[in-house]
């Protein structure tokens, strides 16, 4: 069997084993805990606001460009899968209407370009967003 | 009878089942005996802190089989530390006056029982010197070079009052496999 088709057959083996939840778990729940509620103001919470921040573009580049999202030992569609996982599970009163789900191609192009200093592009974009 | 008398009865009759009702109150009960409940309060407030509640996480699902004493228990795959069942406390629970830290790492351990894996939660218990019994040093899917993230080297004492180190325990999140 071609070395390619292989890695393909385990690639694909890997991303059926885990679920979105799973995932998040085992890559953010560490930190961000279980329930999303982090351990402000060391951990920022995803609970609340990823909603309002998701509307706009600069908002879905900046998910997948922090850095704890960016360098996940996830795939494109894998964190993709997490991301709109996060913001289904612990935004979704704060998530608008028109919401389209990120797809792992948008979610591949952000993450190429991993943020040095996050939570200074937050306070830049959502200046006195009580939630991070 | 009209009806300003039968008004003036009733107030009467309330006023005096009111008069009678606190002074039955203040022979019962006194200063004493308030300030000696206000104690207890204050005090169980206080001890509410080390009972077993606030150092347990949540109810665990999970057929298991081994000593949570021994570092061979299938949930230490990946734990380096002490056991905090050696240290007062139990696998997945602090030793009293210990504080579990809300900051983790989280791997994943294969349960011999069913053969499936689980997400295995390291939370160390701070806030109390180093409990040297029963130290543990698995280390499996550990890439501390790699990952920070995932390393068991790590002071995990992270949002808690105190960064001294005094065990670890291993939380079971769920089965890797079957989350939604």
């Amino acid at each position: 069997m071609p070395l390619k088709a292989v890695i393909l057959l385990l690639s694909v083996a890997g991303a059926a084993y885990a679920s979105p939840k799973s995932d998040f778990l085992l890559h953010c729940g560490g930190c961000h805990q279980p329930n999303g509620t982090g351990a402000p103001p060391n951990v920022p919470t995803l609970v609340g606001s990823l909603g309002r921040i998701a509307a706009s573009a600069e908002g879905r580049d900046y998910l997948a460009r922090v850095p704890g999202a960016a360098q996940a030992p996830l795939t494109d569609d894998e964190l993709a899968a997490v991301l709109n996982w996060i913001l289904k599970e612990f935004n979704n009163d704060t998530l608008p209407a028109s919401f389209k789900p990120l797809k792992g191609r948008e979610v591949g192009k952000s993450r190429a370009r991993v943020l040095a200093d996050p939570l200074k592009m937050r306070n830049e974009l959502w200046p006195g967003d009580p939630d991070y | 009878m009209n009806s300003k008398k039968i008004t003036g009865r009733s107030l009467q009759a309330l006023d005096r089942i009111t008069g009678n009702g606190s002074r039955q109150l203040a022979r019962l009960t006194s200063r004493r005996s308030f300030l000696t409940r206000l104690g207890t309060m204050i005090t169980g407030a206080a001890v509410l802190p080390l009972l077993p509640v606030s150092r347990a996480f949540s109810a665990e699902p999970v057929e298991e089989l081994g000593d949570p004493q021994s570092c061979d228990y299938w949930r230490y795959c990946a734990l380096g530390g002490t056991l905090c069942s050696c240290c007062g406390g139990t696998h997945n629970s602090c030793p009293p006056g210990a504080e579990p830290s809300p900051i983790t790492w989280v791997g994943t351990c294969r349960n011999p029982v069913d053969d499936r894996d689980y997400l295995i939660s390291y939370n160390d218990c701070c806030g109390k010197s180093l409990c040297n019994r029963c130290w543990c040093g698995n280390s499996e899917r550990e890439r501390p070079v790699y990952f920070p993230s995932k390393s068991n080297s790590v002071l995990w004492c992270f949002g808690t009052e105190s960064r001294a180190y005094h065990c670890t325990v291993a939380v079971v999140l769920g089965e890797a496999s079957k989350q939604d």
